[in-house]
Order: structure tokens, then C-alpha cells, then sequence
């Protein structure tokens, strides 16, 4: 692409690209809320007890 | 469009709404929130873990007559529906298992748990339940979360709240035994210690433990644990705990709202100032949800994490070997495999 795409004059400042990836005030808002938003602690599908290692009584 | 005007709100939109939307997200969310900090809190606790014992030895300890079991969480239905008064009317001889946010109303009400149980990791809001010998003018600036929140309004006075739970902790904890997971902040841990409190720990699961990688089944090799699955939250780990550790078949849940009443503004909800922040004033009806309780024929209105924690509890009730009654008289559980009932028709069941 620079090979066809080529200027025919100099900007007098460095352009800044401000197309980029870094988040916006707002996304980080969001962000940052969401982390607060989660519940108390982990649920998982299908569980209930495991109470050890060795007799595996799983309650499932 | 207010709290107040539930009654215009159509219950299921044509699209999934905002709040939607974050309750599908909520198993990830609640992770990336609290599981570094669990793990950390766990790694932290293997010392106090050899001051208490298993949750396993629970298993031999009797726990109330027969085969009922309440348990007692502090949502706004447990006042309103006078639950001790109830209880203590009927001379209910069943277990009681009261989640560490109930302990002081039971407390205030002459009635000793047979268990309470706590889970949640956060670092300074948990002990509060406890009384925290720390607290200061300058936490409270710092946090408003009890001051606003509408689960113990009597919290929100805070300072007087705070000395009534240490005396009263520090009086009856002796008696008390307390089902303590591993991912407790030491600020719990010493203040349960520190009231005398029999502790019993246990390890929240994370993961499947039989997956490859588990963090559940690692942290048990580590610590040696049993794991429970406690549902997202402390109420239904408390319900889980009623049936796994205790056998009891006819299981009631008293104070589980998992949502507000109508009337009830936003700001007195656990998440306004983060759902201020996601969507601002003006769309905060995106993040809520309004639901109809048919058995009730009454609206409410929820949050995505209590929704999700809805969710949760439909799916372990779906597979437990236990009944589950729906006791609070309030809120949004309701569904299949829970039975919604009054609490004075299953006390004289």
C-alpha cells in the first residue's frame, strides 16, 4: 500500500494516529464496573460436594 | 420510567436487554472478580485452617429434629415476613443454617444458628457482618454499600450497629459453629476465631474437578478440603450445605428475595454505583429487570448478579435429592423443583 499511496507534500507536524486501539474513557468506565459487578463466588454446572481425594463421593 | 411503574413493563422484551445480557456473562465476570483473590485468601488461610476443622466433621454432629432444615438469609422479605417471631412461635426443633448476613437478626431475636456460613472473599465488607473491631468514620466515608443496601437496613446506622454485633458475637459465639471457606478474608477468619466461633472450612468450587487443570481439585490437594459447590453465592451454599452435609430432605429458604421490592429505589441496591457507571442515570432500566411473581401475583425487580444467582439455584435444585421450599413470601425464585410456599404452612407440614 505505501507503494501507491504516496504524499505530494510534507505535514509541517507529525500526524498522530488516533484510530487506535487504546480504550476510551468510557470503555474504561465499563470496564472497571463490570469488575465490581460479578457475584460472591463461583458456580459450577452439575456439582454439589467432592469431599476428598480418596473415597470420591461426588454428589452429582 | 421509575422502580415505581413496574406494573407497565412488559416481562420479556423482544431482545435480550443490557441486564440480560450481563447475567450470560455473570459465571465470567464473578471469576475474573474474585477467584485470584479467593485463591490468595486460601493460600493465606492454611495456618488458621489448622485451628479449625473439616467441614467433614460436621457430618457427625446432629443438627435439629428430624428431616427439615430452614435456612435463613438476609433478604428484605426476612423482616417483613417476620421469620423469627415464626419460628420461634412454632417451636421449630429443624435445623437452622443462617448465612453470616442473617447473623445478627437472629441474634437480635434469641435464635443460635445451628450453622452459619459465610463465602464471599471481599477483603473489608464481609467482617462487617461480624463487627468489625477495626471499623472507622473513615471506612464508612469510603464505602456506602451497607449504607444503601436493603438486606440489614440496620446496618446503614452504622457505627451503634457495628458495637451491637461485637458484644452480641462475642457473647454467643462460643455457641456458635460456622461453616468458613477457604476464601474468607483474614479479617473474617480472625474476628470468628476471635469471637469464639467453631469453625469448619471448606474449599467454594471454582471449576469441575474432574476436568484436566482444575483449580477446585488443586486447591483441595493443597489444603485437603471438602468442596462445595455454593451456587454463586452464601444462601445457597448455606442450601447446599443443608443437604450435603446434613442429609435433610425438606429443605426451606427464608429471606432469598434475590431481588427488590418495587418500591424499593435503585440506589438502595447492592450494584447502583457500578451500574450508575456502566450506562449513567438515564438507561438504568436496561440494567434492571422486572419480574412477576405468579405465585404472589406481585412485581419485583432484579439485578443481573442476583439474577444469575437465580439462574444457579434453579439448576442445583433441578439435581438435588432434597424438596426445596421457597419460604421467603418474596421475590423472584420461583420455578420448577422449588415449591413456593408460606413459611407457617411448612412449619406445621
Amino acid at each position: 500500500m505505501d507503494n501507491l499511496l504516496k504524499g505530494n507534500f510534507s505535514t509541517e507536524k507529525a500526524v498522530v494516529d488516533t484510530d487506535s486501539n487504546e480504550e476510551s474513557l468510557e470503555q474504561r468506565f465499563e470496564k472497571e464496573a463490570l469488575k465490581k459487578l460479578g457475584g460472591s463466588i463461583a458456580f459450577v454446572a452439575k456439582q454439589e460436594v467432592l469431599w476428598n481425594d480418596e473415597d470420591k463421593s461426588k454428589d452429582d | 420510567m421509575s422502580a415505581q411503574n413496574v406494573d407497565d413493563i412488559v416481562k420479556t422484551p423482544a431482545f435480550p436487554s443490557l441486564g440480560m445480557q450481563l447475567v450470560a456473562q455473570m459465571s465470567n465476570i464473578t471469576r475474573d472478580r474474585i477467584q485470584d483473590l479467593a485463591l490468595e485468601n486460601a493460600h493465606n488461610n492454611l495456618a488458621a485452617i489448622l485451628n479449625g476443622q473439616s467441614l467433614k466433621a460436621l457430618r457427625d454432629i446432629k443438627a435439629g429434629e428430624g428431616d427439615k432444615a430452614i435456612v435463613i438469609a438476609a433478604g428484605p422479605s426476612l423482616k417483613r415476613k417476620k421469620v423469627a417471631e415464626q419460628l420461634l412461635a412454632a417451636n421449630y426443633d429443624g435445623a437452622i443454617i443462617a448465612t453470616e448476613s442473617s447473623m445478627l437478626y437472629c441474634l437480635r431475636q434469641g435464635i443460635i444458628p445451628d450453622l452459619v456460613v459465610t463465602v464471599d472473599p471481599h477483603p473489608t465488607r464481609i467482617v462487617r457482618w461480624f463487627g468489625d473491631p477495626d471499623l472507622s468514620e473513615a471506612d464508612l466515608k469510603n464505602d456506602d454499600y451497607f449504607e444503601r443496601q436493603d438486606l440489614d437496613t440496620s446496618f446503614s446506622e452504622a457505627l451503634r450497629t457495628n458495637d451491637e454485633i461485637l458484644e452480641l458475637l462475642n457473647k454467643y459465639g462460643q455457641q456458635m459453629r460456622i461453616a468458613v471457606s477457604s476464601s474468607s478474608a483474614n479479617t473474617v477468619v480472625t474476628r470468628a476465631h476471635q469471637a469464639g466461633m467453631q469453625v469448619y472450612w471448606w474449599n467454594p468450587m471454582y471449576d469441575d474437578p474432574d476436568q484436566p487443570n482444575s483449580v477446585t481439585r488443586t486447591l483441595l490437594m493443597k489444603n485437603g478440603l471438602p468442596c462445595v459447590n455454593a451456587g454463586g453465592n452464601v444462601g445457597s451454599a448455606a442450601w447446599m450445605m443443608a443437604n450435603a452435609v446434613w442429609g435433610k430432605q425438606r429443605i426451606a429458604i427464608t429471606g432469598m428475595d434475590l431481588g427488590y421490592y418495587a418500591e424499593t429505589p435503585y440506589k438502595n441496591t447492592q450494584y447502583y454505583h457500578e451500574a450508575l457507571s456502566l450506562v449513567g442515570e438515564e438507561r438504568l432500566d436496561e440494567i434492571y429487570m422486572h419480574i412477576h411473581n405468579p405465585h404472589l401475583d406481585q412485581w419485583f425487580y432484579t439485578d443481573p448478579a442476583y439474577m444469575w444467582y437465580r439462574e444457579c439455584f434453579l439448576q442445583m435444585a433441578a439435581h438435588a435429592s432434597c424438596q426445596t421450599f421457597n419460604c421467603t413470601e418474596g421475590g423472584i425464585l420461583f420455578g420448577d423443583n422449588i415449591h413456593f410456599t408460606n413459611l407457617s404452612d411448612f412449619l406445621t407440614a
